[in-house]
């Protein structure tokens, strides 16, 4: 005979509004082997424990069950209490009456009816609960940055700060990410490059940094504290340890091809740094386009390179190290306009994106910071801008706000005022969005003291007229349409997510929504973590994200790491998948679909007939394992449980709820 | 004559003494039915046969020999080839404690209603043979005989289909009326190479969710559940169904779960080569995730 106390949550009026809570503890008595009931109005207070706690010693229970919110919410809270009464920390279920209850219905009868059939599903089970314990495990005090935009360099300092060795990994020839091509940064205007640089250098002068640009992440083993992790360092057919970054080989380059860092309005060489401040400050070769790749003539950039650093010959490498803990910030791409046939499917050149537009006023950009046209080079003397571009349209683009657009548009419409004396701006929005420390005032700036003009409504088409864009659009305040004469058009695309974020996703084992997305592993409580232990996030690869958030975000992500690899041991989870040896005939489907990898075989031996055989049987790597159960009903014997939810325990559930 | 060259080449591995016993078929009590043997002397040799009744799929003897010391010799039609693979797959039988003597089989016949005449010939041929797809084996350490042709066997699915059309409550009549018959002698589950369990969970204790009592609520548990268990790995060998003495059509149930693995995975045949695993038994990127 059991023990079992059941602790019904008010959660202030959250549950108690929806659910008569004193009636479910009254009706919870009832059910078998509960010996106490009660309710309370903050189970997860302070006071709230020590109800349970002096529940526990007063009434002598083996088992606890709380009636509140989901276990993603407090279930480790619990777990604790009943730890620190003493008690198995597993011997413990929640029967979550909030998110599953009270929240969704709105009838207090029916959602009271609910709660116990919710209670006596939790009470059914917990009877059936078994101490577990939990393993540990030790740590590899390293941590990978995948991404090395300005998140991702925030990261690596803050955790190289700390005194662990850091490695970034970059796909592209540099660290610095989009925020090297930004011009200006709102709402202080100061240079983008100005700020960035200085922490690429630190970057790459610390001690405990690494950074493997032209690299990528191949493949990804192991679990929180023992990642193996394979990269793949892209054959740069420079040798970077000869190289001294001279640039005479990007000089004498004879292939001019579209800049990737430009947006396409400059040039580069076949051999080349996507800017002069990268970091490492070393070409690579684009053997795409360069003439001795495609026919095998040419090789200039090797005669005279002095050091003898040009290497054809490369291939890529895979490297296999091991780290503790990963920091994902692979950023985002803007969004593709061509769907929108009515701003011309990307096909007018003087129709461009707040990107292009950044590299139009970089004094380092193609143009030298004159704003210029693309198509003739002329300064535009009419501008008009278009928000949301891809945000807030679920019919062709994304449902959500890219939350930069707002600022940076009314950033551009400053400069252009600036930068071109006697010029005009237009902003179709939808609405002006501001949140943030200073952005609203900004912006009344810029449509005040930089006469910006903004315009409320879509723009419904932009067409070609002589050599000047049509913009004709509503303005919904006064309800009329109107139609202006621009020299250049900038769209303001939304933030999306880049477009191989569903295979990192993917190798790495973390989740990713409708968007692409990376997962939070709580949206208010856990922003920097995700489902997967030891993997954490930072920057717009988890949504759009400014510069300052962005940072923000890393230093955060950081402290997670930092908090991980500053442990000697870690204890990891009990809820693991379990081998009935006696009943497991080793055909080892489970390990195939075993998404951790957590599965293998192992021989035992044990007396059949008279003798001694061997036979095979699967094991579970308890670190490894991440309770999916993906395995316990891939197995037709049934002899792979997962501990906390065995087909026992569930089914107990299922016979209280429906019996 | 195939009688004769099984017999020399049992009696030659026995001499040889590169297996300990080998599995055949024997003449059995009535001239329409052979039945399995196990020969462990050369002088034993005579008593194979191979006729137009050597029904049985002898791979699932194999279980017995897991332990077996030295080799075990069987003796493999199409369908006998694929349970093999079957069993190595899931490793139940090692290929290396194994020697296959393939045998082309071109289908094996029903017994006759009356026994009065002997006339083979008239006599159909059984519903799995039917529809057999690979009358070859497909896995064999020597071959005897000339390979045979592949029938045209048409579409295995239109039984499938035609239930797939009727409405919920007629399935569920027509399955009500069936499975009331089962007399739950699980000679499906003990003839099925796929039910390789060390113990089924239909004999297991404690396990509350399978009753063992025989009503259509606890039939319909069992039928479907045997049926699930195999999923993705049946060889449509077809002995379920041959076996059943109530004459179930239990490879309708089968092969709806072969067609809607097919829908979902890609194409799929179990037990043709060692190396293609069951879909239900991998984890692959690209996997249809359409509930999610």
């Amino acid at each position: 005979m059991r023990r079992v106390g059941v602790f019904v949550c008010h959660c202030g009026s959250n549950i108690a509004g929806t659910v008569d809570v004193e009636r479910v503890a009254k009706e919870a008595c009832k059910f078998p082997n509960v010996v106490f009931a009660t309710d309370y109005k903050y189970m997860c207070s302070e006071p709230g424990q020590q109800v349970i706690k002096d529940a526990i010693k007063e009434h002598n229970l083996d088992r606890v069950v709380v009636a509140s919110c989901s276990p993603r919410m407090h279930e480790p809270t619990f777990r604790r209490c009943l730890e620190s009464a003493g008690m198995n920390p597993y011997l413990f279920e929640m029967a979550n009456i909030r998110e599953h209850c009270s929240w969704v219905h709105p009838d207090k009868e029916k959602g009271t009816v609910k709660a116990i059939d919710l209670v006596r599903k939790a009470a059914a089970k917990v009877v059936k609960d078994e101490p577990l314990q939990k393993s540990s495990i030790g740590i590899t005090k390293r941590a990978l940055v995948i991404g090395g935009g300005i998140a991702g360099i925030q990261v690596a300092l803050d955790i190289a700060d700390a005194g662990f060795p850091v490695t970034i990994v970059e796909k592209e020839p540099t660290i610095g990410g989009r925020m090297a091509q930004i011009d200006k940064t709102f709402p202080t205007l100061d240079c983008s490059a100005c700020i960035l640089t200085p922490k690429m250098v630190d970057a790459s002068q610390h001690p405990n940094i690494e950074i493997l640009s032209y690299s990528e992440v191949e493949k990804v083993e192991g679990y929180v504290g023992n990642f193996n992790i394979t990269i793949r360092k892209k054959a740069r057919s420079v040798d970077m340890s000869k190289c001294t970054g001279c640039g005479t080989c990007w000089e004498k380059c004879p292939t001019k091809v579209d800049s990737e860092f430009d947006m396409g309005l400059g040039k580069r060489k076949a051999i080349y740094t996507p800017f002069p401040q990268a970091v490492p400050n070393k070409p690579v070769i684009d053997r795409i386009h360069c003439t001795k790749f495609k026919n095998g003539k040419c090789g200039i950039c090797q005669k005279f390179c002095p050091t003898g650093a040009v290497d054809f010959e490369q291939q890529d490498e895979l490297i296999t190290e091991k780290y503790g803990a990963i920091v994902v910030s692979t950023g985002f791409n803007q969004f593709d306009h061509s769907v929108y046939g009515e701003y011309g499917y990307g096909k007018y050149p003087d129709v461009i994106t707040g990107l292009h537009f950044e590299r139009l006023i970089n004094a380092s950009g193609p143009t030298m910071g004159k704003i210029k046209r693309p198509s003739d080079h002329k300064i535009p003397e009419t501008v008009v801008f278009v928000k949301c571009v891809g945000s807030r349209d679920e019919a062709k683009g994304k449902s959500y706000c890219s939350r930069t657009c707002c600022m940076y548009t009314a950033k551009h419409a400053t400069l252009v005022h600036e930068k071109i004396p006697g010029s005009k701006s237009y902003i179709f929005y939808m609405d002006v969005r501001t949140p943030g420390k200073g952005y609203e005032e900004f912006y009344k700036r810029t449509a005040e003291e930089y006469e910006a003009q903004y315009i409320r409504g879509r723009v419904s088409k932009i067409y070609q007229k002589g050599d000047k864009l049509m913009v004709r659009g509503e303005d919904s305040l006064i309800g009329r349409p109107v139609e202006i004469e621009a020299d250049m058009v900038v769209l303001a695309n939304a933030m999306v997510a880049r477009e191989d974020a569903g295979d990192l996703a993917r190798t790495l084992g973390i989740s990713y929504d409708k968007d692409n997305f990376f997962t939070e592993a709580h949206p208010k409580l856990r922003p920097v973590e995700t489902h997967t232990a030891g993997v954490f996030l930072a920057g717009a690869c988890q949504g759009p994200k400014d510069i300052p958030d962005s940072v923000a975000q890393a230093g955060a992500a950081a402290s997670k790491a930092i908090g991980l690899l500053s442990k000697t041991q870690m204890e990891s989870d009990a809820i693991v998948s379990n081998v009935d040896e006696s009943r497991c005939s080793g055909c080892m489907i489970c390990k195939g679909i075993c998404p951790y990898k957590a599965i293998d075989a192992k021989i035992i031996t044990e007396r059949i007939g008279g003798k001694m055989a061997e036979r095979q049987v699967a094991e579970v790597n308890k670190s490894l394992c991440q309770g999916c159960g993906a395995c316990t009903v891939a197995c037709r014997a049934g002899c792979l449980n997962l501990l906390g939810f065995t087909n026992e325990q569930i089914l107990a559930e299922v016979e209280a709820v429906c019996l | 004559m195939i009688t004769e060259k099984i017999r020399a080449a049992a009696k030659e591995l026995l001499e040889k003494g590169e297996v300990e016993t080998v599995i055949g078929w024997e003449r059995g009590t009535f001239w329409y039915n052979s039945t399995p043997v196990f020969i462990s002397k050369p002088e034993q040799a005579d008593r194979l046969v191979f006729d137009d009744f050597c029904a049985n799929n002898l791979a699932k003897y194999l279980l017995d020999y897991r332990n077996a010391d030295g080799k075990i010799a069987v003796f493999v039609k199409g369908c006998d080839a694929r349970a093999i693979t079957r069993l190595i797959q899931d490793n139940q039988v090692k290929r290396e404690k194994v020697y296959l003597i393939g045998i082309p089989c071109t289908g094996m016949k029903e017994a006759p209603k009356t026994v009065s005449s002997q006339d083979v010939a008239g006599l159909p041929l059984l519903a799995k043979c039917q529809s057999c797809a690979t009358p070859n084996p497909v896995i064999y350490d020597i071959l005897l005989g000339d390979p045979v042709p592949q029938k045209e066997v048409g579409n295995r699915f239109a039984g499938v289909e035609a239930l797939e059309a009727k409405g919920a409550d007629e399935k569920y009549e027509h399955w009500g009326k069936l499975f009331s018959e089962c007399i739950r002698c699980y000679a499906c589950r003990n003839v099925c190479p796929a039910c390789n369990c060390r113990e089924c969970a239909f004999d297991a204790n404690g396990l509350n969710w399978l009753g063992k009592q025989n009503n259509l609520q606890e039939n319909q548990m069992f039928n479907m559940t045997r049926a699930m268990h195999v999923a993705g790995r049946c060889i449509e060998c077809g002995e379920c169904e041959r076996v059943c003495p109530m004459g179930l059509p239990l490879m309708d149930i089968n092969r709806k779960i072969i067609k809607d693995l097919n829908e979902l995975f890609g194409s799929y045949d179990a037990g043709l080569n060692l190396e293609d695993r069951p879909p239900l038994g991998q984890y692959k990127l690209d996997d249809p995730e359409k509930f999610m």
